[in-house]
């Protein structure tokens, strides 16, 4: 069977390695080898049940994470149309330039009648509260102009003033659709 | 002292087994384990990861019953899984790595590898001289030279060349002469074997010159 030629002289490796024993008392008997089996069974299903869990979690968790994040950047982006009477029928507009974004939700807002058709304590405060906070920052940016701050200073407060402007925007946002809904 | 690969399972036994019935399990492991054992442990020396490995080549075989068609004996089928885990080991990188601790240790090989501390000194020192092989040289050879494979079967089974089988054998040829051959092998015999038993070595050389 075997096409190399039987080693030289000597002693016939291939009879003395076929001469060693062919069979080894094996390390333990049927009632061992179950429970061993049992074990082994036990053990794999226990890691394949970890395995599924831990995949489970770890979609749910990407499921969540994309379902918060497009929830958050629709939330974020969503400006009612600057000048338009506001109804429940008219959904957000969504836009994508920031700047652009920051002066729609200011016509928005100018548009907007001084105080809302009801009128809640708690709304009403918060709503005080950002103007006077956007008033702050606007006189910031003057006085920063005028001393010609940096430009990175500047950038900070316009960041500042288009978020606060934001977070008012969802507040009168909030309002508005509440009134339209009485 | 039958080869695993002689062994034959009635086929009643066989079908009772695999409808479930442990008795005929039974009689299938008790049948086959010792043989089954004594070549994974001539493939592998570690006796713990032989260990391991027969547990997972006997699990494998009741789960796999249902799957033998007797289209070959039941041993040289069940040679096969044993052979396939064995070699699946040896190919692992946790194997690699291991061997690569070993030999930083400066163990060559480790005394737990001697298998069977055979009564016959002949016995004893083929045992020592196998366990002095590499775990890859060591395979090849046992399964060209004692299971009966061919170049092409060996070099299929480990993903290489028929070069490759071909260059092992060899070399495992020459690294065991070497134990036997006072030419090349004093080295080996005087530091592994003990002076009274050199008479017996040189015998041996002698009857098979003969």
């Amino acid at each position: 069977m075997h096409d190399d030629p039987e080693q030289q002289q000597g002693i016939t490796i291939s009879r003395l390695l076929r001469n060693l024993p062919q069979e080894i008392r094996q390390p333990y008997d049927w009632t061992e080898f179950r429970r061993r089996a049992r074990v082994r069974l036990d053990a794999r299903r226990s890691v394949s049940v970890k395995k599924y869990a831990a995949l489970a979690a770890v979609l749910v968790l990407v499921i969540v994470s994309i379902a918060s994040w497009v929830r958050i950047g629709k939330a974020y982006v969503s400006v009612p149309v600057a000048g338009a009477d506001v109804s429940d029928d008219d959904p957000p507009i969504l836009v994508d330039n920031v700047d652009a974004r920051a002066d729609a939700a200011e016509r928005w807002l100018a548009s907007l009648p001084d105080e809302p058709v009801v009128v809640h304590v708690g709304t009403r405060a918060a709503v005080a509260g950002l103007e006077d906070r956007i008033a702050q920052v606007d006189d910031l940016l003057s006085a920063a102009r005028v001393e010609g701050a940096q430009p990175a200073r500047l950038s900070a407060l316009e960041q500042q003033r288009v978020r606060l402007v934001n977070s008012l925007v969802q507040v009168r946002y909030a309002e508005t659709l509440v009134a339209g809904s009485r | 002292m039958g080869k695993l690969v002689e062994i034959e399972i009635p086929e009643a036994v066989l079908r009772q087994a695999c409808s479930g019935d442990e008795a005929a399990q039974v009689v299938i492991y008790t049948a086959t384990a010792p043989a089954t054992f004594a070549l994974i442990r001539r493939l592998i020396t570690n006796r713990a990861m032989a260990e391991d490995l027969f547990q997972d080549t006997m699990m494998a075989l009741f789960q796999r019953l249902a799957d033998f068609r007797g289209e070959a004996p039941f041993g040289a089928w069940l040679r096969q899984i044993a052979v396939s885990k064995c070699l699946m080991f040896l190919r692992s990188p946790w194997h690699r790595a291991r061997l690569q601790l070993e030999s930083d240790g400066g163990a060559e090989f480790a005394s737990s590898a001697l298998i069977t501390p055979a009564p016959v000194v002949e016995g004893f020192d083929v045992e020592k001289a196998l366990a002095s092989l590499s775990p890859t040289a060591r395979a090849v050879v046992w399964l060209y030279e004692v299971e009966g494979y061919s170049h092409e079967e060996i070099a299929r089974s480990f993903g290489r060349t028929v070069s490759f089988s071909k260059s092992q054998v060899a070399r495992a040829h020459v690294r065991l002469r070497e134990w036997f051959e006072p030419s090349g092998g004093d080295r080996a015999v005087s530091e592994e074997i003990p002076s009274g038993d050199r008479q017996t070595c040189t015998t041996i050389q002698s009857n098979s010159k003969a």
